[in-house]
């Protein structure tokens, strides 16, 4: 079990900077998730952790100790690709044990030590397959044992999970940070699934164009969004334009309606333009009783989509303001139909405002 | 991964890699002289000099366009691969277009056929073809036999470029739409399936020419006098001549190599495999 | 089946299917046929009859009777070391086109190589591998022959490369067709090279593999049948190449396809039964390659996809 710390790296790549000068630490049996849209830099970030890819200027340090001058495969780092990566000359155990076998295990500790492996990521009884002879998610398991042969210092997974389907994806997630908790191994994980990061990680790391937009809990970085691209890139977003009523206050004045925000630091003045930003969930519709204008809310709107999302159905309003969008538990929804009358109605605390 | 940036200061050395490099650059180095140092000696020797030690320039090349034989052997191949290319066409193009467009399920037969020119090598085929031919006096003693042969040993080749060029467009959707607006089959071929297999019938036949203009073995055994026939009987005595000779040759091949890469599908290269050899 | 049906009806088979009635089908289907009988005759009477007859008259005694006395000759004596002297130099421009032009092949889809490298080796190579036969011979005696270019310059080393590999021994020929084997090899893998996965590579070296162990361990065992098959071809083109070989060696030439070109010329006089014998020789070592062709590429087809 190691730190890492990537301190300051920066890449190019011809003239498009896949890097800017990247800072990330990582605690010792961490998992964090890199985060963001294609071509943000994640990928190049984790290659080059693993020595596939070399900054043009920076540091990767595992336990303090600068590791770029060390080939890959001198790393004693574990990765999981994208897909494909077995090798396809040989069993799923004997891709286990190829790591082993490099290092001149004697053949009972590799064997024992593979079927272990395979018990763990429940393939003990396809040891014998070869990789096209496995499923897409049994190949990313034995992608992920191969990868712990040897107790490495860290684990890489590169967008694992992104060649599968839907359902074993999560399966697999979840079976993924179950093992990395079991065994403690410091991670970092690659994904465009903002679900996909926010379900398993420790910390997750939103990337935009080689930065780091923001690091945090998952649950700090959907409810608390430090920037724009960070509240619209993680998960599903309501965003309008208001101006800073009272900057003592913390008041804003959307269309009608005046709202208090709940923020401690609210560095505005009065009169600025700033972006709110609300989630679905926090928004709450009210339905009039027999045909009368609905009233309670901060504005009214007629429903113009609905959407069922299983537990949950989104609806689209169109207000006074614009657009918004609601995830409303099905049950509830099952009282809206098209063009019903709505108010609209907001979770205390649930405003975001973000300069504009 | 296209890019490997060259590191620009010492702690992001790749570990390994510069030997790695080096082993590449040797086998490159060895692969460009091989190629390289025959053709370089070909010319060396066709440009050289005669009793004088002066160099010759075109003198030999002078020497053997001044012969009839020349004239009459060149003029004899290209013939002959013209005429390759005509049968090879004619035999073809309707047989692929057909077998694609009625019976399908033939292609692996003829996928099986397009091999059997290479199981039965020039010097194989002409073992059996001379007693069976022999009868035909009229055929077997006239040159015009040799297209005729040669059309089996360009099967291989332009029947797997048009394959492949009737596989890329959707023959039976293009037939139906035609049948649709009043074509029958033949004005299909004609005026729909032959325009777009244009390029596939000129690889093909190109790599055709090829093997009219360089065949040795069948003409040679057959005692015609084509122009590879000429340049071995050249060569017999006359050494610059034959190395003059062999630079028009190479320049013929390499021309029609060179029309093949221009018509370029997608980088493909073809080789005239073993009829020429 | 009359043939002014099939002339009739052929114009506008589109139509005719589309009206025909259900008991008319098998007559359409069996008419269909007819379109694939040009081409069903031409390759019988130039290839397929012939052939057969070939095979058949080399079982043929002199009374048209059943014999294997002319294969039991061919494979005894002069003739069994002509098909020797024809394996040897076939496997050994194999071998050395093969490791040349895998090597080669190796370099041009490095990590690394630029991409006009590619395309240059890959022209060049499709230019070379079609430069054989009678030019071809003369372009290696003006090199290495008596009085060639490299001869004459290796002779200032005291080398006598004429008389010490003489272009019409095995060695001498083995370096000739060399010139056409290794392009073709490297035409031949480039793409089971350009199959091997990015990844394989990188999840070796991830793993603590060296660059060797990787193509000790992965790439090698992925490659190896692609290999084979592609030095099985080399093979089997060298075997039965003629006209390169004829040129160098002539009348001294001992190859199996010089023999049996001796026999039609009537250079050798013997009983006609011994070429047919020799050529159907020919045709059962190509065909058990072309055997041996089929599994190495089925095998290879596993692997790389």
């Amino acid at each position: 079990m190691a730190s890492v710390e990537l301190q300051g790296l920066h890449k190019e790549f011809g003239n498009v900077v896949a890097l800017d000068d990247l800072d990330l630490d990582v605690a010792a049996g961490e998992f964090v998730s890199l985060l963001g849209p294609s071509g943000c830099g994640k990928t190049t970030a984790l290659r080059c952790v693993a020595g596939f890819e070399f900054p043009d200027s920076g540091e990767v340090l595992v336990d303090g100790k600068d590791v770029l001058g060390l080939p890959a495969n001198k790393r004693n780092m574990g990765m999981v690709f994208q897909a494909y990566s077995l090798f396809p000359n040989m069993t799923a155990q004997q891709n286990v044990e190829f790591s082993m076998k490099i290092r001149r295990r004697p053949r009972s500790e590799r064997s024992k030590r593979a079927l272990e492996l395979l018990e763990l990521v429940g393939l003990s009884r396809q040891a014998e397959r070869y990789p096209r002879q496995l499923s897409g998610g049994q190949q990313q398991r034995v992608a992920l044992a191969r990868a712990l042969a040897l107790e490495p210092a860290v684990l890489l997974l590169d967008e694992p999970l992104s060649a599968l389907d839907a359902k074993v994806r999560v399966q697999l997630r979840e079976e993924v940070r179950r093992i990395q908790l079991e065994l403690g191994i410091t991670t970092l994980y690659v994904t465009h699934d903002q679900e996909e990061a926010l379900s398993v990680s420790d910390r997750v790391a939103v990337l935009s164009e080689g930065r780091i937009e923001q690091i945090g809990t998952p649950a700090e970085v959907y409810t608390h969004p430090k920037t724009s691209f960070v509240a619209s890139f993680v998960g599903t977003v309501n965003r309008a334009e208001v101006t800073v009523l009272s900057a003592s206050g913390k008041t804003v004045r959307w269309g009608p309606a005046v709202l208090k925000l709940e923020t401690e630091a609210f560095a505005y003045h009065d009169g600025d333009a700033v972006t709110l930003y609300l989630r679905p969930e926090d928004v709450t519709l009210g339905l009039g009783r027999n045909g009368t204008i609905p009233s309670g809310g901060l504005f009214n709107g007629r429903v113009t989509s609905i959407t069922f999302l299983g537990p949950v159905t989104r609806v689209s309003v169109r207000t006074e303001v614009g657009p918004v969008v609601a995830d409303l538990s099905s049950a509830e929804a099952l009282e809206l139909s098209i063009d019903s009358e709505v108010s609209v109605d907001v979770a205390p605390g649930a405003l975001r405002a973000l300069a504009s | 991964m296209a890019a490997i940036a060259v590191p620009t200061s010492n702690k992001r050395r790749r570990g390994g890699h510069g030997r790695l490099q080096l082993w590449h650059v040797f086998w490159i180095i060895v692969a460009v002289l091989y190629f390289v140092v025959p053709l370089y000696s070909l010319l060396q020797f066709s440009f050289e000099g005669s009793v004088n030690h002066h160099s010759a320039g075109f003198h030999w090349f002078l020497t053997v366009f001044d012969d009839p034989q020349f004239r009459s052997s060149f003029w004899l191949s290209v013939q002959i691969a013209l005429e390759t290319v005509l049968v090879s066409n004619l035999l073809l193009v309707p047989t692929a277009f057909w077998i694609h467009l009625k019976l399908p399920k033939l292609r692996p037969v003829m996928d099986f056929v397009s091999i059997l020119p290479f199981v039965v090598p020039p010097i194989v085929l002409i073992v059996g073809l001379v007693p069976f031919l022999q009868p035909f006096t009229f055929i077997y003693s006239r040159p015009e036999v040799l297209p005729l042969i040669y059309v089996v040993f360009a099967l291989p080749f332009l029947y797997r470029s048009l394959d492949a060029g009737l596989r890329a467009i959707d023959l039976k959707t293009l037939s139906e739409a035609s049948a649709n607006l009043g074509s029958s089959t033949l004005g299909t071929l004609v005026r729909v399936v032959l325009p777009n297999l244009r390029q596939s019938i000129i690889s093909g036949s190109l790599l055709t020419v090829a093997i009219g203009m360089g065949e040795f073995t069948i003409s040679s055994l057959l005692s015609f006098n084509t122009f590879p026939v000429y340049i071995f009987n050249i060569g017999q005595s006359q050494a610059y001549e034959a190395a003059a000779l062999s630079v028009i040759s190479l320049l013929l091949i390499w021309g029609i190599m060179i029309g093949l890469f221009l018509l370029g599908r997608g980088g493909r290269t073809s080789i005239a495999l073993g009829a020429t050899r | 089946m009359a043939v002014t049906t099939a002339v009739e009806a052929a114009p506008e088979p589109v139509a005719v299917r589309i009206r025909a009635p259900k008991s008319r089908r098998s007559w359409k289907g069996s008419l269909r046929w007819l379109g694939v009988l040009p081409f069903a005759a031409y390759i019988s009477i130039f290839l397929l009859i012939p052939t057969g007859e070939l095979i058949v008259d080399a079982f043929k005694g002199a009374n048209n009777n059943f014999t294997t006395s002319g294969i039991t000759a061919v494979m005894h004596g002069q003739y069994l070391q002509s098909f020797t002297a024809s394996i040897e130099l076939a496997a050994l421009s194999a071998l050395f086109g093969g490791v040349l032009g895998f090597f080669l092949a190796t370099a041009i889809v490095a990590r690394g190589a630029p991409s006009w490298l590619r395309s240059t080796m890959v022209t060049f190579s499709g230019m070379a591998a079609n430069f054989a036969g009678v030019p071809l011979a003369f372009a290696f005696t003006s090199t290495i022959g008596v009085g060639g270019v490299i001869t004459v310059l290796v002779k200032h080393f005291g080398i006598n490369l004429a008389s010490s590999v003489p272009l019409s021994g095995t060695l001498g020929l083995a370096l000739v067709y060399t010139y056409f084997q290794f392009p073709l090899m490297v035409l031949l893998v480039i793409p089971a090279l350009d199959g091997l996965k990015q990844e394989w590579r990188e999840a070796a070296e991830n793993l603590g593999a060296s660059s060797f162990q990787y193509w000790r361990r992965v790439a090698m065992p992925i490659l190896l049948p692609s290999i084979l098959g592609a030095m099985v071809l080399l093979f089997g083109g060298a075997f039965a190449a003629y006209a390169t070989a004829e040129t160098l060696s002539g009348s001294t030439g001992n190859l199996v396809t010089e023999y049996i070109a001796n026999l039609l010329t009537g250079n050798i006089i013997v009983n006609t039964q011994i070429s047919y014998a020799l050529a159907f020789g020919m045709i059962v070592i190509i065909t058990v390659l072309m055997i041996f062709y089929a599994a190495l590429q089925r095998r290879a087809n596993k692997w790389l996809r």
